[in-house]
């Protein structure tokens, strides 16, 4: 008992030192998230409390931003607008991405190939994209249009931008195109990480195609469908540019996305504190979205 | 012999400081979409004088935020090229340099134009002078009248003549349409070219004090009508319905029968297009009589620029002789009162229609123009598109007219 002592302070002094080190080899990645998302956060929302416009002087108004919020029609129709697109685009991309996924995951020629091409529309900007695409959909110089006219489909070229319906499918086509071969490669090694002696052991018990598929390959993927869902979600959640280079937010305001009514209410109507107040509340909504979707997918509960 | 060579090195080094700060570079921003005769009026400058203007040139639906977010960053130019109806709120916000006495000691400061050095005066101080002068026209293509069987020389008086004329346009075939306009949610470019169809019928879109939103009128149902009546005919390209503003000056194209435009356009369809023959009038109103917008821009300095000598002499070159000819020869009417007939004297007649415009002209004036009225989202441009395009006119009407009241009433 007496001998134990010194040999426990040692013991403790032991592990406070090697917590030390711990702590500093993760210094530098604390250091990064601080300076860069810990106080421009708070700083945020110390400027969500304020009257705080672009030039002039800051005023302390407590909560009224926030309970502004509540009547702001705009900030509701752009919430719905969000939700709506994030939904769509979502289902879109994995409806679309899943079956890519499986048919580059087969060893088969030109799988690289294959892999690449697909991959290819990922390393385009998103804002470069909606540039060409804003060009693809011009009534008349693009290329959708006068090619449905050329090809004798219609008698004249559509604008596809003036109405709400196509001018938002050729945003959501345009997205996909451009995320769907992300979500593809995230997917694909989710696919490649499942053992191949299982999915052999079913085939041998007699499992067909379909029941492998549900109650073997999408079981064991489901931390990385759980990756690929938050990426997807966060990412349709913050949708800014497609809208603004695409249709400008039109026609007629009815493509507004939450980030979009944030951006003209900060640099448009020069509202930096209820701009503020308006992305703490989107912090809040991800972050609620985000575990959420953890929890349905059960990630992190090991079977 | 240390000495003589002491002497020389810091003589030497003086011309270098000398000469390093009298040639100086002055940063000037400038918006879209307000034709050439600001550039080539710096080109024309550039080439005489030891200082060096160099311009930037920024999406005109953008200049606004980006010179605030400049100015709280530290970044902004030494000057701007600014709408007029933005200069009291940078006034007011303390962002700019007050011209004042320098203002006053010009010996033509009178006969500078009256109503931008009103907008550029806040609380008794100078903070804006005027640099160019633009007024809302109505525009018709001679040489396609022609080919349509009517009369090229005589102008369209009222908006059944207009829209009768471009039936007769549209006639010709394919390409060939017979109006105009940029609708897709462009509140500059509608406020610019459409209202002028109410004012001249007495009526407005905000009241008097600009307090209260009156959009629904009349007048404006009137208006709205020919405009919705002509898109329907297909008398209009089918562009316009997204059309935020960059594509304004469609009529350079030679196909658009009709248009409402600015002053500078005329100075950019002659210096640029000399091959389309084109007659420019007064805006009718939806019940015939004329009104037309008139609007410009004001120089600015921003506040504590290091600059300040250089960018008052480039003003100074501005308002000479020289520099009002070239401003007028590409489309901004003269600022100077005084020598405006010198000025426009062997120019384009029709620069003369610009200037007759300025007596029927109207300038809204609102601390709020940029939300209500100028940005893309606000309620003036999805009104313009709704209106126009749209099937639920009346909703169109009633959600601008609750917006625009909303908006006014929360800035209070």
């Amino acid at each position: 008992m007496t001998g134990s002592g010194p040999q426990r302070t040692r013991a403790v002094r032991k592990r406070r030192r090697s917590q030390w080190r711990g702590f500093l080899y993760i210094a530098p990645a604390m250091a990064l998230v601080i300076v860069f998302f810990v106080m421009p956060v708070l700083f945020t929302g110390w400027m969500s409390l304020h009257n705080w416009p672009l030039m002039g002087a800051a005023r302390w108004i407590g909560f009224a931003n926030y309970i502004r919020m509540w009547n702001d029609s705009r900030f509701m129709a752009a919430l719905n607008f969000t939700a709506y697109y994030t939904v769509i685009v979502t289902i879109a991309i994995f409806a679309i991405a899943f079956p890519l996924a499986i048919f580059v995951e087969k060893e088969r020629r030109f799988v690289s190939t294959y892999r690449t091409i697909i991959f290819l529309p990922v390393v385009v900007g998103l804002a470069t994209a909606s540039l060409l695409w804003v060009w693809l959909a011009n009534v008349d110089s693009g290329f959708f249009g006068p090619a449905l006219r050329a090809l004798g489909l219609v008698e004249r070229s559509p604008n596809i931008m003036a109405s709400f319906d196509t001018a938002f499918a050729t945003i959501i086509v345009m997205v996909v195109w451009k995320i769907a071969g992300f979500t593809m490669i995230i997917l694909l090694t989710g696919l490649q990480a499942i053992p191949s002696e299982l999915t052999e052991a079913a085939r041998i018990d007699g499992a067909g195609r379909w029941q492998r598929f549900r109650h073997l390959t999408l079981p064991l993927m489901r931390k990385t469908i759980a990756l690929a869902l938050i990426v997807s979600v966060t990412g349709s959640i913050l949708a800014f540019d497609q809208f603004y280079i695409m249709t400008s937010g039109g026609p007629q305001n009815k493509m507004i996305s939450v980030v979009y009514y944030i951006f003209n209410q900060s640099f448009v109507s020069f509202n930096l504190g209820y701009g503020s107040a308006l992305s703490i509340v989107l912090l809040a909504i991800l972050v609620a979205i985000s575990i959420v979707q953890l929890w349905l997918l059960r990630v992190g509960e090991e079977r | 012999m240390m000495k003589r060579l002491l002497v020389a090195t810091s003589l030497a080094t003086l011309c270098l400081v000398s000469t390093a700060s009298a040639a100086e570079k002055i940063e000037m921003w400038v918006r879209t979409g307000i034709g050439d005769a600001f550039n080539k009026v710096v080109e024309a400058y550039n080439a005489s004088h030891e200082n060096q203007v160099v311009t930037t040139e920024v999406p005109f639906g953008e200049l606004v935020q980006k010179y605030a977010t400049a100015i709280a960053g530290g970044q902004a130019p030494d000057a701007l090229s600014m709408d007029l109806i933005y200069n009291p709120a940078f006034a007011a916000a303390g962002q700019l340099e007050d011209l004042t006495d320098w203002a006053k000691s010009l010996p033509y400061f009178n006969s500078l134009s009256p109503s931008h050095v009103k907008l550029g005066t806040y609380q008794d101080k100078i903070y804006g002078l005027p640099l160019s002068v633009e007024t809302s026209v109505f525009a018709w293509n001679k040489d396609l009248y022609k080919k349509a069987g009517l009369d090229p020389e005589k102008a369209p008086k009222t908006w059944e003549e207009i829209e009768a004329n471009a039936e007769k346009i549209r006639e010709l075939g394919d390409d060939t349409y017979g109006f105009y306009f940029s609708g897709g949610g462009c509140g500059g470019c509608m406020i610019f070219t459409f209202t002028p169809l109410v004012w001249g019928a007495g009526a407005d879109i905000l009241s008097e004090d600009s307090k209260t939103a009156t959009l629904d009128t009349p007048q404006m149902r009137k208006a709205v009508g020919f405009y919705r009546d002509m898109v329907k005919k297909d008398l209009v390209p089918a562009s316009a319905a997204s059309d935020n503003g960059t594509n304004f000056l469609t009529f350079t194209n030679g196909k658009i029968g009709q248009q409402s435009l600015g002053a500078f356009a005329i100075g950019t369809l002659v210096t640029q297009y000399p091959d389309i023959n084109f007659g420019v009038t007064l805006i009718p109103s939806v019940d015939g009589k004329t009104s037309s917008f008139a609007g410009g821009d004001n120089f600015v300095i921003t506040k504590g620029t290091k600059k300040l000598d250089a960018v008052k002499e480039f003003l100074e070159y501005i308002y000479s002789m020289d520099g009002q000819k070239v401003m007028a020869k590409y489309g901004s009417l003269p600022t100077r009162g005084d020598i405006a007939d010198q000025v426009l004297a062997g120019l384009d007649p029709r620069m003369q229609v610009g200037l007759k415009a300025i007596s029927v002209a109207k300038t809204p004036y609102t601390l709020q123009f940029n939300d209500l009225i100028n940005s893309a989202n606000g309620p003036w441009a999805t009104f313009t598109n709704a209106a126009i395009f749209s099937d639920d006119v009346d909703g169109a009407f009633s959600n601008a007219q609750s917006e625009m009241q909303s908006i006014i009433d929360s800035g209070q």
